[in-house]
């Protein structure tokens, strides 16, 4: 069938490779014999999710946020309303934090966010950065990846992440990490996060074509470069976790 | 005393550190724990000129200070590139009196991004010089953006600073300074209209977040920017690239200057702009400078030939996890005419630490060896399956690429399975892993 996927913002939050979370679904999803069409939506044009079938966007610098929450703002109910009907979506990054309440930069001043969940996030003058190494309760592989934040984000009690053996997560260190509800995933990590997780990728693809009524077949495949760098880092990151 | 006694301690520590051949920042923190103060108590040189930015610095610094020596004057620099506080207080107290007098006509300092708030937090340069600020080991940078905050502080009120005009964040310096002289280059025949590359750093305003229209673009986001909301845009330049052309490997400067280009990339033709405004500011005619930047080539290794078996190769190092470093050395490659190989090894992404972080493989433009005279590429090294994934993305013939994780079989597919065998060899790769190639038994390294 055709599907269409949301990409917000593409220019605006684009650091860390975060357009390449779209470049691997969507070859995904063509594997399976979709004809898939990616759609920018640039701030400043209207957000119109009916047609749509995943909703992306990726990780900014803290000034690029706010001019991504400032956009995206007349729209919260628009994605508050999609999120509930079950849209499946991922914020990777720093767009995680627009999901939540309220966000506070490091000047102290509090930014109203989107309001799909009910979370706070801190802007801080330390940043977090460094490899992830976690688990999903959503498939047995471990998640791997990295990261390069600077929130603390407290109140989430539905993370994507149930715990870290290496990583600082929502609110410290190997603490759970990222948000999802229904078909809403949000996580700090880069990598990016669906090129370094096959896993991830594949239980992102199945949503989606669950939610387009497509036929969701028993195992999706991925590119074989995919597995086995995955398998590198996945070993990698096991040796220090475990040392 | 206590300044004597950590003068003391250091010029010992350095000589003996010398001897044993370690590092040049362990009798500078010995010094700091003495005294420290111990920079802000020192009797400094008339100029001291700092050069900091995400790429350049280095070849930046290496051929000012050769311009300067050329002219006679006596100049320190860190040319080991220790360029953190510890490092300058080694060079600084080697280089002083017991008395705590740096005796030169220029002190010369290639200075981290981070960490030039530190360094400059006693002493400030009278003439700083800030080459460009993009994506680079954004594992330890966080963000472009996050630089230029830590950047910041370390600008003084009376410090002169000497900016690239064609980059859109670095040039935001310049916002509420007085002493500015900018450097940057007019339309040339390889620029383009629009921004190139894989992501679009220069598609909105740093200042005010408004969409950015460009008149040209030299290369990535580097050019003539224009905000079309706040007024930000390319300055006058007082220091000027007025032709370059890189086929034939000539440039001229403000009009008058020709220099010749030893290696002919546009790196290399910013940096000589660069060290020519710093050198034109401490009063160097410019005659006298293009003498010794025309056909100047860097002694910083930062290019290697070689020969592996019938190949001449050439080592491009393109730091990881800076895009623009492989971008840059990308476009020289597609650049080249005759037939050749191409090997791109990612094996430690750092030297320094340990990180499995890769995403900014998908920040580079490797679309650009989509050429027709490059015959085939290796991926190689521990991530090349991260690269293979990369490269998957790319319009460049699945046909021609070839992964081979270890690089020493790397090596020998290329000594051995070549259908000519002599085409010219071109290596991508970074200091991190650079040696791995270098040192093996097929491959012997030649002069530049």
């Amino acid at each position: 069938m055709e599907l269409t996927l949301i990409h917000l913002y593409p220019d605006l939050m684009n650091l860390y490779g975060s357009y390449a979370n779209l470049s691997v679904l969507r070859r995904t999803l063509e594997g399976l014999g979709h004809s898939v069409t990616v759609q920018p939506v640039l701030p400043g044009e209207s957000v119109a999710l009916d047609g749509c079938h995943f909703l992306y966007l990726g990780a900014g610098t803290e000034r690029a946020q706010k001019a991504a929450l400032e956009a995206l703002t007349p729209y919260a109910a628009v994605l508050r309303s999609a999120a509930e009907a079950g849209l499946p979506m991922l914020f990777a990054g720093s767009a995680m934090e627009l999901l939540g309440r309220r966000i506070t930069d490091q000047r102290g001043k509090d930014w109203e966010a989107l309001g799909l969940a009910d979370f706070l996030s801190r802007e801080t003058e330390k940043r977090f950065v460094e490899d992830v190494y976690g688990v999903c309760p959503l498939f047995p592989e471990p998640i791997v990846g990295f990261q390069n934040k600077s929130a603390v984000i407290t109140g989430i009690e539905t993370p994507l992440l149930s715990s870290l053996a290496m990583g600082y997560g929502n609110d410290g260190e190997k603490r759970p990490e990222g948000y999802q509800k229904g078909n809403v995933f949000a996580s700090a990590l880069t990598g990016p996060i669906l090129v370094k997780n096959p896993a991830l990728l594949r239980e992102v693809a199945r949503r989606v074509l669950a939610h387009a009524g497509a036929e969701v077949p028993g195992t999706i495949p991925v590119d074989e470069e995919l597995e086995k760098g995955y398998a590198v880092t996945a070993q990698q990151l096991k040796k220090r976790a475990e040392a | 005393m206590r300044k004597f006694f950590a003068i003391v301690v250091c010029k010992l520590g350095r000589a003996v550190g010398r001897l044993i051949g370690k590092g040049s920042s362990m009798p500078g923190k010995a010094a700091l724990k003495i005294c420290p103060d111990i920079l802000a108590r020192l009797t400094l040189p008339p100029h001291i000129v700092a050069v900091t930015g995400s790429n350049g610095k280095t070849s930046t610094v290496e051929m000012i200070a050769s311009v300067l020596r050329a002219q006679g004057k006596s100049v320190i620099y860190n040319a080991e590139g220790s360029n953190q506080v510890e490092g300058v207080t080694t060079l600084l107290l080697t280089h002083a009196t017991l008395g705590g007098k740096v005796n030169a006509d220029v002190l010369l300092l290639e200075s981290d991004e981070r960490y030039a708030r530190y360094s400059f937090r006693y002493f400030h340069p009278t003439e700083f010089v800030i080459t460009n600020l993009y994506r680079d080991q954004l594992t330890r940078n966080g963000h472009p953006e996050s630089v230029y905050e830590a950047i910041l502080p370390a600008i003084h009120p009376e410090t002169e600073l000497i900016l690239n005009a064609d980059d859109p964040l670095s040039s935001c310096f310049a916002q509420g300074h007085e002493k500015v002289q900018w450097f940057g280059m007019d339309r040339a025949p390889f620029s383009t209209d629009a921004p190139t590359g894989v992501y679009h750093d220069g598609a909105y305003c740093p200042l005010c977040h408004a969409p950015m229209t460009y008149d040209y673009v030299h290369y990535n986001q580097i050019g003539a920017y224009r905000c079309t909301k706040c007024g930000h845009r390319k300055p006058r330049t007082d220091f000027t690239l007025t032709s370059a052309d890189l086929d034939a490997g000539v440039l001229t400067i403000d009009g008058e200057f020709p220099v010749e280009l030893a290696f002919r990339s546009i790196y290399n033709a910013y940096n000589i702009l660069a060290a020519y405004a710093a050198c034109r500011r401490l009063g160097i005619p410019g005659a006298e400078i293009v003498k010794v930047l025309s056909s100047y080539t860097l002694k910083n290794g930062r290019m290697q030939k070689f020969t592996l078996g019938e190949h001449h190769g050439m080592l491009l190092t393109s730091k990881h996890e800076n895009s623009i470093a492989y971008d840059t050395n990308l476009r020289y490659i597609a650049a080249q005419k005759e037939d050749c190989d191409v090997l791109v090894i990612v094996d430690a992404v750092s030297r320094k630490y340990f990180t499995s972080e890769t995403s900014w493989l998908w920040d580079i433009d490797f679309d650009q060896l989509k050429a027709p005279q490059v015959r085939r590429v290796i991926l190689s090294g521990q991530y090349c399956h991260d690269l293979a994934e990369r490269f998957s993305f790319t319009g460049i013939d699945p046909a021609k690429i070839t992964v081979i994780p270890a690089i020493p079989e790397a090596a020998a597919a290329l000594e051995s399975g070549a259908e000519k065998g002599d085409e010219a060899l071109y290596v991508v790769t970074c200091f991190s892993d650079r040696d791995k190639l270098l040192d093996l038994p097929c491959v012997r390294k030649e002069a530049l």
